[in-house]
């Protein structure tokens, strides 16, 4: 185009003058497509609008969250309410096994799941940095709706937020979410007695050392991959064999199956004695430990539970559980016993006795 | 895994406990100097298997445990530079200094990354020129010859953003210090078998002979614990006091010699303080002269930076054998794993810490015994 | 200050000031240097600490050990099946009590 903007140029020259409408401008630059993510998304305008509509609401989409009002509307029946959060960083963002989405899903799931309630809605706040790409982002949201979808909850409200590039770790994603407990269930440590059976839903360590190979700064090749599951199909299943005989539940994440088994015996004041032999490890998982000098009993879990039954019901808990895939290779690793309350201590597997504590930190790998 | 799960047969193991026992006319008090083996010690419950026959007494063998108060604040010191990028294996990350560890100094915004590798810190330094990169080079002589190829590269490939922070030890003199101490407790070791894969067993013969005590060259896992137990208990029945090498499949008398080579090209002895225990003349290295310009402590000035131990940490003693850590006046009010004042409670394998949570477990079931009881 | 672990050596590198490979940990790899093993071929194994081969297994002695320790236990076994015997023996008025340690 030649002509120039300036309507007195214009006029006398034959050519028709070019009109410039008083009303409706807007700026001739058109809303660029970006490859990642702007502060301009957390805003509020329409940036953030189309992320809502071209990112979010494809893969959450429901009449719920459609309504785009400032709350969701939540009609629930007679009973008892659990509720939880939490907040997920992870580094690195993607790793063998799954994304940060999967684990604020399953993650959240989880702790519903472990109290012995129906997780049914979940909410999910966003802070995003500036700067992360827009694919990355698509991979995270397509990991929770597949997650979401694959244990029946809802994601009923949500937020997002853009911090500068620098003050975040591309992606903290928190859940909140809300199941409904079964009537004439509430598992709870305080209801462990010695002789209960201690029962691990399956193989254990994989997902805190998929974590660790993934960083490559410590130029580990290997096969482990992230359990990152939701857990309320195998939780399910145990109610529905063994009812109220299943004490309590936990899942062994930050800490491992080590620092959960001491959580247990704290809260429920009695002592546990695990054998190690029997403590389901996979070959890949005892590799890779092996190399950095790591204990698996401390190495975080995403797709494992922790059950302690009434010794009459081990036999149709561990049946219930291996009938599923999540919990093929149940095992019964230990009992609660009367012995040194609140600690836990483990046959090893050349019969020694060892005192399984909690450590004061995050396991390093270590040299010595 | 091959070389290793065989080595954890429990039956075996049971046999050979059970053959201390049996050969043990009295208990005989042995130690080990080795985080390793004292981890595996601890971890598999193998004193359980020998009470009455052997007393271990776990002795200074973790490195990162014995380095000097002072080598941590200098290491501190560096992280907290905006400068550099300070790397370091995992384990050195919490020990206390004097003011905080290592992992603080991150969390206060400090570049200190772990590494796997001497070599991976040198990597770094190539794709960070613009930053001074140091690696704290830690260890006894079996990771000598790691730290020692990482400088030679870092000269030899012109990296002069590359620098290390040295605080290595050696054993033999740990040992003779321990055994010329006037109330030593120890009849019998069992020397580290990787420093001995690295440097062979002839430094341990003149010391076996000198101090009448059997040292037997020993593996990590449970079987080679027990049998370098056990072959120790033999001796001290016999009267004899020979070295003699458990660890076969990994050590032989001369020891390594491209290893020794490059170690004796790159560093030298000198005299090292040990946390917990005071200096023990020239049981430590430096770097050599020619390589001095890799010296962290030298291209940063860091010879101010002094540091005295806290008076009241008794481990220096602990780390001899000549108190139980219950003993000490500090242990489990003042020293504790979370806020650990000296060296065997800084390791989860330490002695002391070792012994808080296994004593705890003791007690309770003595306990529980005495109550049962009434 | 002993982490070592056998692996085995699945590759061998060139190109670097000094030799190098990937070795095999029951599953887990990694780059190792080989400087201090210079004998090394794929498919032997050595003991690796902080990314170097200090050593290389001696596969022989590693047998050797493993076999004596295993022939220590049989023995155990037998001498606690002759005593097992010789209790049973004992019931039936032996003169003199048999112990191990006596080579039938």
């Amino acid at each position: 185009m030649s002509a120039t903007l300036d309507p007195v140029a214009g006029a006398g020259s034959g050519a028709p003058a070019p009109t410039i409408a008083s009303t409706g401008l807007t700026c001739p630059v058109p809303v660029a497509t970006h490859a990642h993510v702007v502060l301009g998304h957390g805003s509020g305008g329409k940036l953030s609008a189309r992320l809502f509509a071209e990112r979010f609401w494809p893969r959450f989409g429901n009449p719920i969250l459609g309504q785009q009002a400032d709350a969701a509307l939540l009609e629930v029946a007679a009973g008892t309410l659990a509720m939880s959060t939490d907040t997920f960083v992870v580094r690195p963002l993607e790793f063998p096994g799954g994304n940060i989405g999967d684990l604020a899903v399953n993650g959240t799931v989880n702790d519903l799941a472990m109290m012995g309630a129906e997780p049914r809605w979940l909410t999910c706040g966003f802070v995003l940095e500036e700067g992360l790409p827009l694919e990355v982002l698509d991979r995270v949201l397509e990991a929770m709706a597949a997650a979401a979808r694959a244990t029946g909850v809802t994601i009923v409200a949500g937020d997002t937020k853009v911090v500068e590039r620098g003050k975040g770790d591309g992606i903290f994603i928190n859940t909140t979410g809300i199941g409904m407990r079964r009537a004439g269930w509430a598992p709870a440590p305080d209801r462990i007695r010695p002789g209960d059976v201690v029962i691990a839903s399956g193989p254990i360590g994989r997902h805190g050392t998929a974590i660790l190979a993934a960083r490559d700064d410590l130029g580990l090749v290997t096969t482990v991959t992230s359990d990152t599951a939701a857990l309320w199909p195998l939780v399910d299943a145990l109610h529905g064999a063994c009812g109220d005989a299943v004490r309590a539940l936990r899942d062994p994440t930050r800490g491992g199956v080590a620092s959960t088994t001491n959580e247990l015996a704290k809260s429920s004041g009695v002592g546990f004695r695990l054998d190690e032999a029997s403590v389901p490890v996979p070959p890949d998982v005892t590799a890779a430990c092996e190399m950095l000098g790591l204990d698996p009993m401390y190495v975080a879990n995403e797709g494992v539970l922790v059950a302690v039954v009434a010794p009459e019901a081990a036999a149709a808990a561990l049946a219930a559980l291996r009938s599923h895939p999540l919990g093929a290779q149940a095992a019964r690793i230990g009992a609660a016993i009367a012995d040194h309350p609140g600690m836990v201590t483990m046959r090893t597997h050349v019969g020694g006795t060892r005192v399984v504590d909690m450590l004061p930190g995050d396991q390093l790998p270590r040299i010595c | 895994m091959k070389f290793l799960s065989e080595y954890r047969d429990p039956a075996l193991a049971q046999a050979l406990a059970r053959r201390i026992r049996e050969t043990a006319t009295r208990q005989w008090t042995l130690m080990e100097v080795c985080g390793g083996q004292t981890h595996t010690i601890v971890r598999q419950g193998l004193d359980e298997l020998l009470a009455g026959a052997v007393e271990m007494i776990h002795g200074p063998g973790c490195p990162v445990c014995v380095t000097p108060l002072e080598q941590i604040d200098r290491a501190v010191a560096l992280a907290t530079r905006d400068d550099v990028i300070f790397t370091s294996f995992g384990d050195m990350l919490r020990v206390p200094g004097s003011d905080c560890d290592l992992q603080q100094v991150r969390a206060r915004g400090g570049q200190v990354r772990i590494v796997y590798s001497p070599l991976d810190a040198l990597t770094i330094a190539e794709r960070h020129p613009d930053k001074q990169v140091v690696f704290f080079a830690v260890g006894f002589e079996t990771t000598a010859p790691a730290n020692a190829m990482a400088v030679w590269q870092a000269r030899m490939r012109g990296i002069r953003n590359f620098s290390v922070l040295v605080s290595h030890v050696t054993v033999p003199p740990a040992m003779e210090a321990i055994l010329s101490a006037p109330d030593n407790r120890v009849q019998g070791f069992l020397a580290a078998g990787h420093v001995c894969a690295v440097m062979g067993w002839t430094e341990y013969e003149p010391i076996a002979a000198r101090y009448r005590v059997p040292i037997v060259v020993t593996g990590f896992e449970p079987l080679d614990l027990l049998e370098g137990m056990l072959l120790c208990v033999e001796q001290l029945e016999r009267g004899t006091h020979e070295v003699v090498n458990q660890y076969a499949r990994a050590v032989t008398r001369e020891g390594n010699a491209p290893a020794m080579r490059l170690i004796r090209e790159v560093f030298e002895l000198k005299d090292r303080q040990w946390r917990g225990i005071g200096t023990i003349p020239m049981s430590g290295l430096g770097l050599r002269p020619a390589y001095a310009e890799f010296d962290a402590e030298r291209r940063f000035a860091l010879e101010d930076i002094v540091a005295s131990e806290p008076v009241e940490c008794r481990a220096g003693a602990v780390l001899t054998g000549q108190l139980k850590p219950h003993q000490c006046p500090m242990f489990g009010t003042a020293c504790t794993p979370e806020r650990p004042m000296g060296a065997p409670m800084v390791s989860s394998e330490g002695a002391c810490a070792a012994y808080y949570n296994y004593g705890r477990f003791r007690t309770a079931r003595a306990a529980a015994t005495a109550g049962a009881g009434t | 200050m002993c982490l070592g672990i056998p692996g085995q050596v699945v590759e061998l590198r060139d190109g670097g000031l000094v030799p190098s490979g990937v070795v095999d940990f029951g599953g887990a790899r990694r780059e190792v240097c080989l400087a201090y093993t210079p004998d090394v071929g794929v498919g032997d194994y050595v003991v690796v600490h902080v990314g170097f081969a200090i050593t290389k297994v001696d596969e022989a002695e590693a047998k050797r050990t493993y076999d004596a320790l295993a022939a220590m236990h049989e023995l155990g076994e037998l001498e606690a099946m002759r005593e097992a015997d010789a209790t049973l023996a004992d019931l039936d008025a032996l003169p003199s009590k048999v112990g191990p340690g006596i080579v039938a």
